[in-house]
């Protein structure tokens, strides 16, 4: 992957030999830490040396261990998906589990504080001390990013601390913090050398008995600010007469750095000179890279000599191949580059491009570019970046850039200007976009004389490309469907017949605007041509996306055999592939889904499982939702209405929307067990905030809901005894199954047909109520439709045994009536065996959880946080923390999201134990 | 931020330490002088206020200890 996280920044330096012991400072930082420990000083005071050698002699804490996961931040780090993808990926790698989900959350464009909220739950009941520690906060801190330290800060469990160095104080509650005794601080007047600590320094590395009064002199020159001693020892290596050299730079006045770094470059050999200044334009510096810059070799083994001589180098790895000049050093190298070599930098820059390039780093490659001026060059680079930053998803880099080109280099530049399009509009960035697409369309008139093309591939595309975009304008800003159609229509028939990928994205995009209209059939069509080009492509994981698009059609349409078809044939193209492709975990829960509906529970269970045992590299980032929401159906199945109720609670909270209107909206599924169990004042606030009322106009998009509304009506009357309620709901179902009878959706029709029943039954006309069950169960079964009915509980059982009094010869319906009858109805006591196994063996576990560990598990189904999880069960949050680690252990999980998924599936969070 | 309405505002940064004249290029061409009270003087348009953040965010980065900021009259002949 070209654009994988740069490696160098989670390196943690190691305490270098040869440092100053600097007891007082340990003693500030203590061994017991608080929220937040600020290291807040200019350039040059030893802060990141600090914080290593602290962090190395930390000792292990009571309970765990302590980890530390460390970044080195930079300029690049200061928009939101960057920075927490660096800081999330830093504290998987610290504790493996805490934060891969809150990384596929962040990737699928969940904001900051969703997946923090997903983190945290993770961090809170972590065994283990977790130091955060973020260097260089100054290059990173921007608006973007703040809010969600402070989040992040507010909200610290306290095993994890938040180490915070930087050049200006942060944008924090800090005087929040100090009053609650929540901050230790280190700051320049801290970190300065004391005299003590200075002649120690100035004899290790020096090699020289300084005599006191030189030390003073230096000390009160530089004010024991540790950069400038460090480069006063450089100059005074191999001094034959030291203190003549400390007079003269104590009766200077120019500025410190300036000075001594004038004296050391003077002192070096030519080719160190050049070395040094022809490399200060460099961020990050290897052997191969710096003889590119440079024109000339041997760099590898410079660098190595320079950080032996301690010449302000500092490496990035252990393996001696990436380094770093400290930064203070780096400015002046630069000042007296750009004071001395004008003409040469902006050849630096177009080498260090060239060579980043070559290594497929783009991003250098093109800031260098840039940099040197060279905006043509630049242009070239972002142009042949595109497709594959596209790829890992990585657009809003592409959107940067196309605020850093100058509009006239995109005046005859299809490619770029259309890929720079696809970058703004995958962050959302609409403002402008419509004058860019013009623009292209405009370019597309000219001789292609005219045009600059680098990646020829790509212009051919450029067409269908432009009406994409405009499609997708018109369905996103525009919010006009009919619009949506022509433009993707249009780009499908400007697309190349062999342009499979295109003319797959135009169908898709065709059939999504069908799709919000309610025309099921049109959208249905349209995904299969899609799914058709996905697979011609080649693009299997998109293939796998589309399915479950299609697969939710074919559900609503009720044919649960296509669905299972679909899903079926695009897990055996994935299992072509390779094992666990991403997507394949989707699949299962596609399939869970129409076994559950056929009442297939065995099947469906080993379905989910089969989607957990995949992992999360074979998961799209709507598995998390989706599954649970699978689970939540057979949970409700099983009987275990409250297991329904928190799994769809979590199903809420790793929420992941996409392109596809969101017909099953899980908070009105939430809402359906609500009312279920009779928390109808809970189900009646999710209707007042969906706005929902019987005597809306009715829309496909928000059928699902009306049915829930009619659901919860019937629940009023059976629980409250509102007959205003009954009409209310009588009068909405009517209506809802017209409407679903004209749109051809068979699925909803049947559902609101047996709604149909129960509210003439409760109205207390049971033979009525048996005329639109029994054209329900015609309606359900050709495609063996059984969950429908049977969540319904004792009333439909009821219902089916009269109807089965009427119709004694239909098989599928003394089917209905005997699964009614089995253990698995909602609210049957009858605890008769069936041939439906509904709970998976108890007995997986080799080391079965104490009664203890199974009471801290249930509150880690919760949304309970580690210290409320304590105050619950009148523990230290220490107790907690240790039963948590076992529960892990014992489940062979290291996450508290996957200790619960898999408590589910071993049945450990039925209520019966509890 | 412009309060002239017609071009940049031009500022004066007072520094300690003394800067040499090679610093010019570095602070984008603002003129670089010294005094023989051992400070610095850095004078010259800046283009706005996040300009001359970025301007005082070199200057941290070097450093060197601010004296003073303060916005002046337009000099004629820059």
């Amino acid at each position: 992957m070209p654009l994988a996280l740069v490696e160098t920044k989670f390196f943690h330096p190691r305490p270098r030999h040869g440092m100053v012991p600097r007891p007082r400072l340990d003693q500030v930082l203590g061994t017991r830490q608080t929220r937040l420990t600020l290291v807040s000083a200019p350039a040059g005071f030893g802060k990141t040396t600090l914080l290593a050698a602290w962090l190395a002699g930390a000792a292990d804490t009571e309970v765990g261990t302590r980890r530390i996961a460390w970044v080195s931040l930079d300029e690049s780090d200061t928009g939101a998906v960057a920075f927490w993808s660096y800081v999330l990926t830093a504290l998987e790698r610290a504790a493996p589990g805490v934060g891969a989900e809150g990384l596929d959350l962040l990737e699928s464009g969940q904001p900051v504080e969703t997946v923090l909220a997903t983190v945290l739950n993770e961090l809170s009941v972590l065994p283990d001390d977790v130091d955060l520690v973020l260097d260089d906060y100054h290059l990173a801190e921007s608006p973007e990013i703040q809010p969600g330290v402070a989040f992040l800060l507010e909200h610290l469990p306290p095993q994890v601390h938040l180490v915070i160095s930087t050049r200006a104080d942060p944008a924090l509650p800090l005087a929040r913090l100090r009053a609650r005794g929540e901050l230790t601080e280190v700051r320049a007047g801290d970190l300065r050398f004391t005299n003590e600590e200075a002649t120690t320094y100035l004899a290790d590395a020096t090699g020289l008995e300084l005599d006191a009064r030189d030390v003073e002199a230096l000390e009160a020159r530089t004010e024991g600010w540790i950069a400038s001693l460090q480069l006063a020892a450089i100059s005074l290596r191999d001094r034959d007469d030291p203190s003549r050299f400390i007079a003269g730079f104590a009766g200077d006045d120019r500025y410190v750095v300036d000075y001594l770094v004038e004296e050391v470059l003077d002192r070096q050999p030519e080719e160190v000179r050049d070395f040094l200044l022809g490399t200060a334009i460099l961020e990050r510096l290897t052997g191969p890279l710096c003889d590119a810059v440079t024109e000339t070799s041997g760099s590898g083994q410079m660098l190595e000599s320079l950080e032996r001589r301690n010449l302000f180098v500092v490496p990035l790895d252990d393996q001696r191949r990436w380094y770093r000049y400290h930064h203070l050093f780096a400015d002046v190298l630069r000042a007296h580059l750009l004071g001395e070599h004008t003409d040469r930098v902006a050849g630096l820059h177009r080498r260090a491009s060239a060579w980043f390039h070559e290594s497929g780093e783009p991003l250098d490659a093109v800031r260098h570019a840039l940099a040197a001026g060279d905006v043509a060059r630049a242009a070239d680079l972002v142009e042949l970046a595109i497709p594959a930053l596209r790829v890992v998803r990585r657009e809003a880099v592409i959107a940067s850039w196309a605020e850093a080109l100058p509009d006239d280099v995109l005046r005859n530049r299809p490619v770029l200007a259309i890929g720079l399009v696809g970058g703004l509009m995958s962050g959302n960035q609409f403002a402008g976009v419509a004058e860019r697409l013009d623009d292209v369309e405009r370019q597309l008139g000219l001789p292609e004389a005219e045009l600059v093309i680098v990646d020829r591939g790509e212009f051919a595309r450029v067409p269908a490309a432009l009406e994409m975009y405009r499609a997708a304008l018109a369905l996103n800003i525009a919010g006009d469907p009919a619009a949506t159609i022509a433009h993707a229509e249009r780009a499908f028939d400007r697309a190349a017949e062999d342009d499979h990928l295109v003319r797959a994205a135009a169908s898709a995009l065709s059939g999504l605007a069908s799709w919000t209209l309610g025309d099921l059939d049109a959208a249905h069509d349209r995904y299969l041509v899609a799914l058709a080009g996905l697979e011609q492509a080649g693009h299997i994981a998109d293939v796998l996306g589309c399915t479950i698009a299609v697969g939710d059609f074919a559900t609503t349409q009720g044919r649960l055999g296509d669905a299972q078809r679909t899903f079926e044939r695009s897990l055996e193209l994935a299992e072509k592939e390779g094992p666990a492709l991403r997507g394949s975990a989707d699949m299962h829960v596609g399939l869970s889904e129409v076994a559950r509906a056929r009442n297939d529970l065995e099947a469906a269970a080993a379905h989910l499982r089969r989607s957990e045992e995949l992992g999360e590299e074979a998961e799209l980032p709507q598995n998390p939702y989706r599954s649970r929401v699978a689970a939540a159906g057979l949970a409700r199945a099983a009987g275990d209405l409250d297991g329904a109720l928190s799994l769809l609670e979590e199903a809420v909270r790793v929420y992941v929307g996409d392109y596809s209107p969101d017909v099953r909206p899980v908070p009105a599924q939430l809402a359906r067990v609500q009312a279920a169990i009779g928390d109808l004042a809970t189900a009646r606030e999710w209707a007042r905030s969906r706005g929902v009322s019987a005597s809306d106009e009715l829309t496909y998009l928000r059928e699902y809901e009306h049915v829930t509304l009619a659901r919860l009506h019937l629940a009023e009357h059976a629980l409250e005894g509102s007959e205003p309620a009954l009409r209310e709901a009588t009068g909405l179902l009517e209506r809802l199954a017209e409407a679903a009878e004209a749109g051809g959706r068979i699925g909803p029709l049947i559902e609101v047909l047996g709604l149909q029943a129960l509210a003439q039954q409760a109205g207390g006309d049971q033979p009525g109520a048996l005329d639109p069950l029994e054209r329900a169960l015609a309606l359900a079964e050709p495609e063996g439709h059984v969950r429908v009915f049977l969540d319904e509980g004792d009333p439909m059982a009821g219902l089916l045994g009269a109807l089965a009094g009427r119709r004694p010869e239909w098989g599928y319906l003394r089917d209905l009536v005997e699964a009614a009858h089995g253990p698995s109805t909602t609210t049957s006591p009858s605890p008769a065996k069936t041939a439906i196994p509904v709970d998976p063996p108890r007995l997986a576990l080799v080391d079965p959880l104490s009664e203890r560990e199974l009471v801290v598990l249930r509150l880690l189904a919760t949304d309970l946080d580690g210290p409320s999880i304590a105050r619950e069960l009148v523990v230290s949050l220490n107790t907690v923390r240790t039963h948590t680690k076992h529960v892990y252990t014992k489940l062979g999980v290291n996450n508290r999201r996957s200790a619960v998924t898999k408590a589910h599936q071993l049945g450990l969070l039925n209520r019966s134990g509890g | 931020m412009n309060t002239s309405g017609t071009g940049e505002d031009w500022y004066e940064i007072h520094l300690r330490g003394r800067l040499d004249q090679r610093w010019t290029t570095w602070f984008d061409g603002m003129t670089v002088s010294t005094d023989a009270d051992g400070t610095t003087l850095i004078r010259g348009p800046v283009a706005d206020q996040a300009a001359l953040h970025g301007l005082l965010a070199r200057l941290r980065d070097l450093g060197l200890p601010l004296l003073s900021v303060t916005q002046v009259p337009e000099e004629a002949s820059a």
